[in-house]
């Protein structure tokens, strides 16, 4: 112990990067399913008449959202927060046997977490309420993993070396902030076990159901004040995080402007709480709601493009790097659907272009722009960063990674094209009328006329999987590639052939 | 005056206050350059960089002794 | 004061909650008292119907329905009256739903009958040609669960106030009154009675022997929720 030096402790890290893949797969295998039901609604039967209530889409599709978000999305937050936090404020998890502990039972805690949601989500226990579908006990048992994550975020800070937060901690702790406080707020609910009957019964029916504190118009704008700003602190804030300490670090260039970076926090942090309402346009809140949403949105643009523009120029003069790196490529194709559907996002939230878009595959395609291109490429890039320094091997292929970055693009530009003219499709035709004022087409219409686009889509969300697997084995193999040397781990990763 | 016409002033006041906050932040970024410990703010672009244990942090924990 | 803040970790965490919960202060709270207030018309929902609403919610209906009328010529021509906020009263959770796979919900019980939808729950392109809902047969067998919906109108009737046997105002000028079981055993009574009416205009032998028996198959429990849509 005496001599041997310090090093970083990569334990938490590698355990949520298993989680990482593990329930990227099982997210985005459901969703292919999903994709192809929707093309051929025979494989709701998948597994024949007597497990269709469990292949079913509408069992499905929560498990999907779910999955992708809380146990993929999640698992690389958490995986990236143990090696980045300790690097940037240096000091090690093994200098302290409580913060240690901590984020073992952070992981494990998170485990039974996600396992009970598989379960209820199978079974059709949820509230309905998008990303928000976990019943009371299962709310616990989020808050308390997510506690864990704010002590250890704070107790690695408490104890640091580094005496400036590096920008990336900022947004780690706003994540921890945003998600604690929508969280809370959004889930507020009564069991339904504290309901006593005029006989004097109580504890009737199912322990774990409850219901919503808000009704009706309300619970929809906590819903989507929620859902909206669990978008931002989930899939914008912490992958702003990730991008700002790994592409600098593999590039070896440092960020194109601190300033610009702080500033772009601060405007994000204002501004995106407030854009909530677009997803509630026409809806009956009120009016000033609306259009505050659909404004805030647009002013959104601007610290988006403020983090957008800083990762590329981070680039300058150093773009060779792009075309050597594969691992590069995917962080700049990352910051590109960044900024493509952080300009996306505004233009949806304007008033006429929402009366169209609202309800269609539009807003489907939407998500998977920044979901597919920048949230899946950025996570994938730190592991595929962080697995030869945890590990201490070069990457097994940097081959394969060229071709896993090609069969997802590709994958990603199937997706949102079809999405576009599908949403666009049905939009147009839902408010058609014909020359006596008369509806143009029954609904049924506007769902068989996508057949062609739910197919496509279905293929281009086939081929992310298929580039997924691809990184599943590379990480793998990874495991037991060459081993490198300390001194080969400065800036850009070693990969094999 | 009814909740809806002070939430309008509320929201009025707050957005004007926050942007002057923010315009005051751009401008003390822009002309001090440097923090509170006399570092140049782009310096901390190298915390990402230089990250190894035994890498020497930019702006190190026992600063305040110092002084 | 920039400075300041940027060497205390604690009170920068002050400020970005601040930041961050200002807009939910100013956006949502004001507006609570306003929008919960019934409209005229609005009943809260009966044992039965708020089972069938668990089922809703228990199949992900609101993945692909939505219930919500914009205000356009073309929604208020397909689905009836645009939303009004009052209407959504008694509705915890809320199912507006995002996405339109299906048509709206808001007012089906307007022009879909019981039949209909007993017939389009077991084969939906049966129905329509074309469609691309799957069936959900096992509605038919699995029984609703009457306790847990009549444990959410205790719940809501103690903590929300929500009007059960009392007098609600209707469109027309007269009253009507939504009962509550005053036990579990009453409570099933009532769904049962309410049941019997659902399936007299059903054809599947076995759902009719089931409510005969006293037993409610989630299919009965949903026709009765999407009946009361209008």
């Amino acid at each position: 112990m005496e001599n041997r030096p310090l090093e970083y402790d990569y334990t938490v890290t590698k355990m949520f990067m298993l989680t990482t893949i593990i329930l990227g797969i099982v997210g985005m295998l459901i969703g292919v399913v999903l994709a192809f039901q929707m093309a051929y609604p025979e494989l709701n039967l998948v597994l024949g008449e007597g497990l269709a209530e469990y292949t079913n889409f509408s069992r499905l599709r929560p498990l999907h959202t779910d999955a992708v978000i809380f146990g993929f999305t999640l698992s690389g937050i958490f995986s990236t927060w143990y090696y980045v936090g300790q690097r940037v404020l240096k000091v090690s998890m093994a200098e302290s046997g409580f913060l240690m502990f901590i984020g073992k039972l952070h992981f494990w805690l998170y485990l039974v977490g996600v396992a009970a949601v598989v379960v209820s989500l199978f079974l059709g226990i949820t509230t309905s309420k998008e990303y928000a579908e976990f019943e009371w006990p299962i709310d616990i048992a989020i808050v308390v993993v997510w506690v864990l994550f704010g002590i250890s975020i704070f107790g690695l800070i408490g104890i640091r070396r580094e005496k400036s937060l590096y920008i990336s901690i900022w947004y780690y702790i706003a994540t921890f902030l945003g998600i604690a406080m929508l969280y809370l707020f959004n889930n507020m609910e009564i069991p339904t076990i504290l309901g006593e009957s005029a006989a004097g019964e109580s504890g009737i029916g199912a322990w774990y159901h409850s219901v919503s504190m808000y009704a009706g118009t309300n619970d929809a704008m906590v819903q989507w004040w929620y859902g909206h700003n669990a978008v931002a602190f989930g899939f914008t804030v912490p992958i702003v995080a990730m991008i700002y300490y790994f592409l600098p670090k593999e590039s070896g260039q440092a960020i194109y402007s601190y300033k610009l970076s702080l500033l772009s926090f601060w405007g994000l942090m204002f501004v995106y709480l407030w854009a909530g309402g677009h997803h509630l346009l026409y809806s009956t809140v009120p009016d000033w709601v609306q259009t505050m949403g659909s404004i805030f949105s647009v002013i959104l643009i601007l610290p988006s493009w403020g983090s957008a523009i800083n990762m590329l120029l981070t680039m300058k003069g150093e773009w060779q790097q792009v075309a050597a790196s594969p691992l590069i490529k995917f962080m700049i194709l990352a910051s590109t659907f960044y900024m493509f559907s952080t300009l996306e996002g505004p233009i949806q939230a304007i008033k006429s272009v929402n009366a169209i878009a609202h309800f269609t595959d539009w807003i489907v395609g939407h998500v998977h722009d920044g979901t597919l291109g920048w949230v899946g490429f950025m996570i994938m890039a730190a592991l595929f960063h962080m697995a030869p320094r945890v590990f201490k091997r070069e990457i097994y292929s940097k081959s394969l990674m060229a071709t896993q970055f090609w069969i997802q693009t590709l994958g990603i530009v199937l997706y949102f094209t079809s999405m576009w003219i599908a949403g666009i499709t049905q939009g147009m035709m839902w408010r058609a009328h014909d020359e006596f004022g008369n509806l143009a087409y029954s609904f049924i219409d506007t769902v068989t006329i996508l057949h062609p686009y739910y197919t496509i889509r279905g293929v281009g969300g086939l081929l992310y999987l298929v580039g997924f697997l691809m990184f599943s084995y590379n990480i793998y193999k990874t495991m037991s590639a060459r081993p490198v040397e300390e001194s080969e781990l400065q800036s850009a990763s070693p990969m094999g052939a | 005056m009814d909740i809806a016409e002070l939430q309008a002033y509320g929201y009025f006041a707050l957005t004007v206050i926050l942007v002057v906050f923010l315009y005051t932040y751009i401008y003390h970024l822009y002309t001090k350059r440097k923090d509170a410990d006399g570092h140049d703010y782009e310096d901390y672009g190298n915390i990402a960089l230089k990250d190894d244990i035994g890498d020497a942090p930019v702006s190190p924990m026992s600063d305040d002794k110092e002084k | 004061m920039f400075h300041w803040l940027e060497k205390h970790p604690f009170f920068f965490a002050v400020g970005v909650f601040l930041t961050v919960a200002f807009a939910g202060l100013v956006t949502i709270l004001p507006n609570f008292a306003q929008s919960s207030r019934p409209v005229i018309g609005t009943a809260p929902y009966s044992t039965l119907e708020l089972a069938g609403r668990h089922v809703y919610i228990k199949n992900s209906c609101n993945a692909c329905h939505s219930q919500l009328v914009r205000p356009f010529k073309s929604e208020t021509d397909r689905y009836g009256h645009y939303s009004l906020s009052g209407e959504y009263a008694y509705d915890r959770p809320f199912l507006w739903g995002s996405k339109r796979t299906g048509p709206d919900l808001m007012r089906v019980g307007n022009y879909r009958t019981t039949d209909w939808h007993e017939n389009h729950m077991k084969d939906p392109s049966g129905v329509v040609p074309g469609s691309i809902m799957p069936a959900y047969r096992w509605m038919f067998t699995n029984a609703a669960d009457i306790d847990t919906a009549f444990a959410e109108q205790l719940t809501v009737a103690q903590f929300f106030s929500v009007p059960y046997n009392k007098p609600v105002p209707m469109r027309d000028g007269s009253t009507m009154v939504v009962k509550m079981g005053s036990s579990l055993a009453d409570a099933n009574v009532l769904a049962l009675a309410e049941a019997k009416v659902i399936v007299e205009d059903m054809k599947d032998q076995d759902v009719k022997d089931a409510v005969a028996n006293g037993k409610i198959p989630e299919i009965v429990a949903l026709i009765a929720y999407l009946n009361s849509l209008k």
